[in-house]
């Protein structure tokens, strides 16, 4: 399923997250953190409400989950915000995940 | 749920702050305002490498500094019962007010801009008057005439 629509200008891109709220996403942050949460709910700023979040923090070691609980994300230092797969996402065997992780933003 | 009315609604509850700078607070939220400013109490400020700690009895952040904010579970719960409140207590004439005032402002604003535009008009004609007042007069018209000529046509 993909979700592409056309934007009215009077709302702004912000509003292409509206068919994620209440489902788990995927937010990678500019320090190169990948957040994974329910999405609550979200402004035209982009700031971000996640409940049930948790880090994935990934490294040649292996991969870390690191609980956060709720948490609102400050909209600029969101980078891409995606939708996860849930069904895909159980699948994924973490105990032989390795993987460099995300470098910060730079501008 | 809008971000901004999540925290307002966890005023008083324990939170954590991550700034930009890795730094992090926490302690108990006093207010907040609508660009994320925020006043805590009971601080306890770590540095980004966890190696300093400061406890801070109160302190404001900016809003632009910060990275993410964690809060407290407890809070969610708090926020779906005060949006069933205000669903209650706020019916449809809500918006027809909000209509009426945004015409009304619209209104206003647009014969305010006319006034200006008239009162241009009416220091125009004051020149003219002065123009004519000045030819039946004669030489005082004539000089007066020449001075607010030149400013006029620019010599």
């Amino acid at each position: 399923q993909y979700f592409i629509k056309r934007v009215q200008t009077t709302k702004g891109m912000a509003s292409l997250l509206e068919p994620f709220v209440n489902q788990t996403i995927s937010v990678l942050t500019n320090d190169g953190r990948n957040l994974v949460g329910k999405l609550r709910g979200f402004d035209q700023l982009v700031n971000v409400i996640l409940e049930g979040s948790h880090e994935r923090v990934y490294s040649p070691e292996g991969v870390e989950k690191i609980n956060l609980g709720l948490c609102i994300v400050r909209g600029d230092n969101v980078s891409v915000v995606g939708l996860v797969d849930i069904e895909l996402d159980k699948k994924i065997d973490f105990s032989k995940l390795r993987a460099e992780p995300l470098k910060p933003v730079v501008h | 749920m809008l971000p901004l009315s999540l925290l307002r609604t966890s005023q008083g509850h324990p939170i954590l702050v991550e700034l930009k700078n890795g730094d992090t607070y926490n302690g108990y939220l006093v207010s907040c305002d609508s660009w994320m400013n925020i006043n805590l109490r009971k601080v306890i400020h770590t540095s980004k490498d966890g190696d300093q700690f400061w406890k801070v009895p109160e302190c404001y952040v900016r809003g632009n500094t910060i990275k993410f904010l964690g809060i407290a579970d407890e809070v969610i719960d708090l926020v779906q019962k005060e949006e069933q409140a205000q669903a209650q207590s706020s019916p449809a004439p809500r918006g027809r007010g909000d209509s009426r005032g945004g015409r009304g402002r619209g209104d206003r604003g647009g014969r305010g801009g006319d006034r200006g535009g008239r009162g241009g008009d009416r220091g125009g004609r004051g020149g003219e008057r002065g123009g004519r007042g000045g030819s039946e007069r004669g030489d005082r018209g004539g000089r007066g005439r020449g001075e607010r000529g030149g400013r006029g046509r620019g010599q």
